[in-house]
């Protein structure tokens, strides 16, 4: 959520607003918001690459989770709500921003893994015994050459254990999207060990 | 996860020959991601367990699927970059907490 999505989103009555002193304030962001810092960091990180870019970013959230606290409910799930927020304000604002070129249009990109030729491109030849032989830093740098969107749902199931619900609700897309957009997105990052395998001589 | 249930049928029996072969494995591996994902109804699940059980096309795939995921998995997870130490304590600053 953006400050203006969050902000529309109480003056329209959508969220249950709470209306909590400050010392409980004081206790949800310190029990409910804290905690998840580093979570938020590391993916602050895989969205931009950059140390200072991910520590503003995950700043900047939680400024705006403080000043919206009145917009949590509170024994919620704040780690999706503080991820929506964080992945809003990347698109929103940060992304114009950034120092990382334009990304590509995961529009364009889904069209294509949809196309009737796609799954031809689609390769599996990449064995369980390769990716053992990989290091973290070449999966991490394999993951982080898909684009954006695929990316995000990689991170938020894999790495951070989301349902399809809870990532239907931090990207705003729906259930069904988020299934057939992970099964792309792990493709993608197949295909891409697999050419690195290939480079490598790993499949030899 | 009931959501899934009619896309789970639907694509199941697109997996499978009349002789109950696989035929499409491509299409196999999207109900395995499903499945370990934990996002396959218990209908779903049971019906899938007694095809891995009973189609050794069907469990090598899945126990490919499987490793693959968890070999991954377990690389990004321990490949983390490092927290800035002063992180929270800016954060706390920054509202005055």
């Amino acid at each position: 959520m953006s400050e203006e999505v969050l902000q529309d989103q109480e003056e329209r009555g959508e969220v249950q607003r709470q209306n909590y002193s400050e010392k409980e304030k004081s206790e949800i962001f310190d029990t409910e918001f804290m905690p998840h810092v580093d979570s938020m960091y590391n993916f602050a990180y895989r969205l931009t690459f950059d140390e200072d870019d991910a520590k503003d970013l995950v700043q900047d959230t939680y400024l705006k989770a403080f000043r919206f606290i009145n917009s949590f409910e509170r024994g919620t799930n704040a780690k999706a709500w503080l991820f929506r927020i964080l992945k809003n304000s990347f698109i929103n604002e940060f992304r114009k921003k950034s120092k990382q070129p334009s990304k590509v249009d995961y529009n364009e990109v889904e069209q294509y893994y949809n196309s009737d030729d796609a799954g031809e491109s689609i390769t599996t030849d990449l064995r369980v015994e390769t990716v053992q032989h990989m290091i973290g830093d070449e999966i991490s740098g394999a993951l982080n050459s898909i684009p954006v969107d695929f990316r995000t749902v990689i991170i938020l199931s894999d790495l951070e254990g989301f349902t399809y619900e809870e990532m239907s609700k931090i990207l705003d897309i729906p259930i069904g999207t988020v299934r057939s957009r992970l099964h792309r997105a792990r493709n993608m990052l197949k295909e891409k060990l697999a050419a690195y395998a290939k480079e490598m001589g790993f499949n030899k | 996860m009931a959501e899934f249930s009619d896309w789970f049928k639907e694509t199941f029996k697109r997996c499978y020959c009349e002789q109950g072969n696989l035929i499409d494995e491509k299409r196999f591996s999207e109900i395995v991601q499903l499945v370990l994902d934990n996002e396959a109804d218990e209908e779903s699940k049971a019906i899938f367990e007694e095809k891995i059980r009973t189609c050794v096309k069907s469990n090598f795939t899945f126990e490919k699927e499987r490793s693959m995921r968890e070999e991954i998995q377990n690389k990004l997870s321990t490949h983390n970059t490092e927290i800035p130490n002063d992180l929270a304590q800016t954060i706390r600053n920054s509202i005055n907490l």
